[in-house]
C-alpha cells in the first residue's frame, strides 16, 4: 500500500448498507458497542483526514459506514407543503446531479450555479449535500445555498425520524445538533415563487477548486412592492453558516425603497464577525459580505 | 475480497476497504497510469471513471468500488488504436511533461462521451479539476476540441454510410 498509509488502516472495517433503516442498525450497534463509527459518502473530507492528517492526531476508527450503495438516499423528488412546491433531496444527492436533473435545472437555477462553483466536476459528482452539512466546515457551499431555501434536514435514527431547520443545524464552528446514531436523510427546500429574486454569489481566488473567501445566497420575493420574504445563507464570515436573521427581519414587510444602506450594514454588524485567516481579512470580509446582501436586495 | 471491473477486466483486491482506490490500481493492479498528484481532491491528476463520471481515485476507498466498474487512462486506447483525444493531445500539443495528463484524457473522455459539440466554456469547466503546471490550458482545450471535431466527424459518416446503404438496400 501507500508508503504514508496512517496505520491502522487494515483495521478498519467497511459496512455497505443498502438502506437507511440497515444504516441505522449498524449505526446504533457500533454506539452500543462503543465501537467508533464514521459515515462516508463522497469521501471529500473523511479520506483526506485519513490520509494527510499526522498519525498521532488521526482518530481511530473501527468501523465506517459506506452510504453510496443507499438508493433511496440518491433521490430527488417533489412535494406540495401548505399549497407551496417543495423540492426533497436524499442526502446523497451529489452536486453533479444538481447540474443534471432537469427538474432542479428548471425549478432553482440557483442550486444549478451554486454546484459548479464547488470544487470541479470530479469534486462534483461525489460531494453530497448531506457531508456537506454534517461536516459542518463554515466555508460550505451547500449549505448557504440550501439555507436561502429554508431547507430542513430529516435526521434518522433506529429510534425514529426528527426534522430540524438549517438554521437551527448548527450550534458551534463545526459542532451540529446531529446525535450520535443519527443520519441526515433528506434536504426538504422551498422552491422559490416565479419572480422571485434568487442570488448566489461565491467570492474566491479563482472560479475552480477555491474555497469561498465570502459566499452568499438569496432569496427575495415581492408581492405589490413589499418584500415579503427576505432569506439568506452566508458562508466564511462567522463560525458557521449564518441565517443572517436581523437582516431578514428588518426587510421582510417593507419595500426596498424603505430600506437604506446603512440600517441594513448595521444589522450585519451585530450578526456576523468575520476572521482573518489564510484566505482573506475579516474587514474584506465584512465589506463583501454587506455589498452582496445589497445587491441581493435590490431589485 | 473486493472485486470490481477494471478497464473491462473483473479483479479482486484483498487491500483494506479504506484503502484508496488510487494505491490499489498503481501498487497491486500495476496501472501506474494514474497519477498521485496532491492527494486531497484539487490537482486531478487521479483522476479514472467510476461507473462513467469522472472522479479523485485519491478519495475513493476501495471498499466503495465493489461491483462498480472502473476505468483508467489505460482502458481508453482499444489496443494500439488510440482514441481520437489521445491521438489530438499527440498533435495539437496537449501532452506535455505527462504528469497531468492521464487525468486530462480521462476527464475530457468523460465530457466527450456526453457532449461531442462542447463550447470552450464546457471543456474549461470540465478540465477545472485537472492543473496543469507546464503547457498552459490553451493547447489542451484546442486539443480536446479536436478530438471532438474529430468524433462528430466520424459519427456524421457513419451516419451517412448507414443511411446510403439503407437506401442501396431498398
Amino acid at each position: 500500500m501507500s508508503a504514508h498509509a496512517p496505520a491502522g488502516l487494515a483495521r478498519t472495517e467497511m459496512v455497505c448498507p443498502k438502506t437507511i433503516a440497515e444504516a441505522c442498525a449498524v449505526l446504533a450497534q457500533a454506539h452500543r458497542d462503543k465501537r467508533a463509527a464514521s459515515l462516508l459518502a463522497g469521501g471529500t473530507d473523511v479520506i483526506v483526514d485519513r490520509h494527510l492528517m499526522p498519525i498521532e492526531k488521526a482518530r481511530p476508527l473501527d468501523l465506517v459506514v459506506d452510504l453510496t450503495g443507499v438508493d433511496e438516499l440518491t433521490a430527488i423528488s417533489e412535494r406540495d407543503v401548505a399549497g407551496e412546491r417543495h423540492l426533497v433531496f436524499g442526502g446523497g444527492v451529489t452536486y453533479w446531479q444538481l447540474r443534471t436533473d432537469r427538474r432542479v435545472l428548471a425549478a432553482i437555477p440557483m442550486l444549478d450555479a451554486m454546484a459548479k462553483d464547488v470544487g470541479a466536476v470530479q469534486i462534483q459528482t461525489r460531494g453530497t449535500l448531506a457531508g456537506n452539512i454534517a461536516t459542518a466546515s463554515p466555508a460550505a457551499d451547500g449549505v448557504p445555498a440550501l439555507m436561502a431555501l429554508d431547507g430542513v434536514v430529516k435526521l434518522v435514527s433506529e429510534g425514529g425520524a426528527r426534522t430540524v431547520p438549517l438554521d437551527q443545524f448548527f450550534l458551534a464552528y463545526r459542532k451540529t445538533v446531529l446525535a450520535a446514531g443519527e443520519l441526515i436523510a433528506e434536504i426538504d427546500v422551498r422552491v422559490p415563487l416565479p419572480g422571485a429574486r434568487v442570488t448566489w454569489r461565491k467570492v474566491g481566488t479563482r472560479l475552480a477548486q477555491a474555497i469561498s473567501k465570502v459566499a452568499l445566497a438569496g432569496v427575495i420575493e415581492e408581492e405589490r412592492g413589499t418584500i415579503t420574504r427576505a432569506r439568506f445563507g452566508v458562508a466564511s464570515v462567522a463560525a458557521v453558516t449564518h441565517p443572517l436573521g436581523g437582516v431578514r427581519a428588518l426587510a421582510e414587510g417593507k419595500t426596498f425603497k424603505a430600506l437604506d444602506r446603512a440600517t441594513v450594514d448595521a444589522a450585519i454588524d451585530l450578526e456576523i464577525k468575520p476572521i482573518d485567516d489564510v484566505r482573506s481579512t475579516g474587514a474584506y470580509r465584512l465589506h463583501v459580505a454587506k455589498a452582496l446582501v445589497w445587491r441581493a436586495l435590490a431589485p | 475480497m473486493i472485486r470490481f471491473k477494471v478497464n473491462g477486466t473483473v479483479r479482486e483486491t484483498d487491500a483494506p476497504p479504506m484503502a484508496r482506490l488510487l494505491d490499489v490500481l498503481r501498487v497491486p493492479l500495476g496501472l501506474t497510469g494514474t497519477k498521485e498528484g496532491c492527494g486531497e481532491g484539487e490537482c486531478g491528476a487521479c483522476s479514472v471513471m467510476l461507473d462513467g463520471v469522472p472522479v479523485n481515485s485519491c478519495l475513493v476507498a476501495v471498499g466503495q468500488c465493489e461491483g462498480r466498474e472502473v476505468v483508467t487512462v489505460e482502458g481508453l486506447a482499444h489496443g494500439a488504436e488510440l482514441t481520437p483525444l489521445q491521438r489530438a493531445f499527440i498533435e495539437d500539443g496537449g501532452a506535455q511533461c505527462g504528469i497531468c495528463t492521464p487525468g486530462m484524457l480521462v476527464a475530457a473522455e468523460a465530457l466527450l462521451r456526453r457532449n461531442t459539440s462542447p463550447t470552450d466554456d464546457d471543456v474549461r469547466d470540465a478540465i477545472a479539476g485537472n492543473l496543469c503546471r507546464c503547457t498552459g490550458y490553451q493547447r489542451i482545450v484546442d486539443s480536446i476540441q479536436a478530438a471532438a471535431a474529430a468524433v462528430r466527424a466520424k459519427t456524421s459518416k457513419a451516419s451517412k454510410a448507414s443511411k446510403a446503404g439503407g437506401e442501396t438496400g431498398a
